[in-house]
């Protein structure tokens, strides 16, 4: 273990411990702020009630990522083999990037019947611009020497995509997923604030809201820590799926000894 | 016999440059040929214009028994990072749809006759700057081009490693007798390399004289600390300044 785990970790159980301290000295009482202890036994004991709330998060989460992981590839392409789509298109992308989410979502939710399918829209729209900006900009970064040479060789603009271009766009569009990847769930959980109750099934966002109507706040806080871990499992997943890729070549993922 | 014939060409840039003026040069099928000039000057527009990747404005670019396969070095390795030696120097027969197999065995012969043997399944950034253009030169030479068009490829490399190259690159030209086109703006590297330097005018460049190095092949060390190769290179260093004061 070195002191990059090391120092983090410490850092967090002195926070915790005083957390707890302050909590019990001044006896502040729960519903106002519970203290850690009591959080972690409430997500033990409400595990039942947040579990299943998690998975819905996480499921529209990943749907929304892959989602915007295609129409971002896709459009971003699209783009890259011609200049007046780009032109034509880009600034309707960024007006749908700039727009805030939740200004929008109340739109989404009434137009669409299915809660699931509008929570979903609402997620992928926060989640794409990411990776079909970065894509763009990965697809137009290729070495121009390289592009010449397979001009020189005769290759049809298929295989400039497919051999030259994707590869070289490849570190771009991990950045911009790392970036999806958080944005995705930030959507998710957004979107669902604003449903508010979502039929049956609801996701861990509708939990808080409905525990903060019953001044259950121990569960309120088990949830929120439920949806930071699922970020930070989705950013290092990620992270884990760029490094795997790009580890034997590219600058970042490479150690620093030299 | 004439492999190419550049005819009063020109060439301006969107921006208004004009960077070739009224340039003429023959290129004799199996020659050696420097293309020497200053900084700026067109050399590599030439290159370029000659490879097909520009066209000239005016002029032409006329190849009496046709255009042949050519193989084109570039002033950096311009390799793709992202796969192995191997597939880089494969590409050219990948894109020319040729066989997994096939394009192995003579990506890993065009390897081993840069003296790379061995290092097929090392990455761009695992081998050296000197061996990364070996690798770009093996590329260029894998489809065994009648034409190799090189835009000052050992520019960037150190004094030893690009001494080397240049006596290994003869070798390769004795060996298979390719017709070599080697652009730069060193006088010793042209005097050293090539049967025949053209030297070219700064901006807007054009050919303003021609000089034959009659020294015999196989050129090694030796020749290049000899007293003819100093008179040759006191010799193209005189026409290369009169072309910068032209």
């Amino acid at each position: 273990m070195s002191a990059r785990f090391l120092a983090p970790v410490l850092v967090g159980l002195v926070m915790l411990g005083l957390w707890e301290g302050v909590v019990r000295a001044a006896e502040i009482p729960p519903y106002v702020l519970p203290g850690p202890i009591l959080i972690a036994k409430t997500l033990v004991s409400d595990w039942s009630t947040l579990w299943p709330a998690l998975v819905i998060t996480l499921e529209i989460t990943f749907q929304a990522l892959i989602a915007a992981v295609v129409v971002g590839v896709l459009l971003a392409v699209l783009f890259s083999l011609s200049r007046w789509i780009e032109l034509s298109f880009f600034p309707y992308a960024i007006i749908l990037q700039v727009t805030p989410i939740v200004a929008i979502a109340p739109l989404i939710i009434a137009w669409v019947d299915d809660v699931n399918l509008s929570l979903l829209i609402c997620a992928w729209l926060v989640a794409f611009f990411p990776i079909l900006s970065n894509t763009v900009l990965g697809l137009r970064s290729v070495d121009r020497n390289l592009l010449d040479l397979f001009e020189l060789y005769g290759a049809g603009r298929w295989r400039t995509l497919v051999d030259l271009r994707l590869p070289a766009a490849l570190p771009y569009f991990l950045g911009g997923l790392r970036i999806s990847g958080g944005l995705a769930l930030i959507g998710a959980v957004v979107a669902e604030f604003v449903a508010g109750s979502g039929g049956r099934e609801s996701g861990l966002a509708y939990r808080i809201l409905e525990s903060g109507y019953q001044l259950k706040i121990p569960r309120m806080f088990a949830a929120l820590v439920l949806i930071s871990l699922a970020g930070i499992a989705i950013y290092l997943l990620l992270s884990l799926l760029s490094h795997l890729l790009l580890r034997r070549w590219h600058e970042s993922a490479i150690s620093t000894e030299r | 016999m004439r492999l190419v014939g550049v005819r009063d060409v020109s060439k301006d840039f969107a921006n208004g440059v004009r960077a070739l003026e009224g340039t003429s040069l023959d290129i004799e099928a199996g020659e050696f040929l420097s293309v020497l000039g200053p900084s700026g000057c067109g050399k590599s527009t030439l290159l370029r214009l000659i490879a097909g990747l520009a066209q000239p404005t005016t002029g032409t670019i006329d190849w009496p028994s046709g255009k042949p396969d050519l193989g084109f070095v570039f002033q950096e390795p311009t390799l793709m990072p992202w796969t192995t030696a191997i597939a880089n120097v494969a590409l050219p027969l990948k894109l020319a749809g040729i066989a997994r197999s096939e394009r192995d065995a003579r990506a890993a012969e065009a390897l081993s006759h840069v003296g790379l043997a061995g290092f097929e399944h090392s990455y761009p950034r695992e081998l050296s700057g000197g061996m990364k253009m070996r690798v770009s030169i093996a590329r260029a030479l894998v489809t065994e081009p009648k034409l190799l068009l090189m835009d000052e490829p050992f520019a960037a490399l150190d004094e030893i490693t690009r001494r080397r190259l240049n006596t290994d690159l003869l070798d390769l030209w004795q060996r298979t007798r390719f017709t070599a086109v080697f652009v730069t703006h060193s006088v010793f590297e042209s005097v050293f390399l090539s049967q025949r330097i053209a030297v070219m005018s700064a901006r807007p460049g054009r050919v303003l004289s021609e000089l034959a190095i009659p020294a015999a092949y196989p050129r090694t060390e030796s020749f290049g600390t000899s007293a003819e190769y100093a008179a040759l290179c006191r010799l193209a260093s005189a026409q290369l300044s009169e072309a910068l004061a032209a």
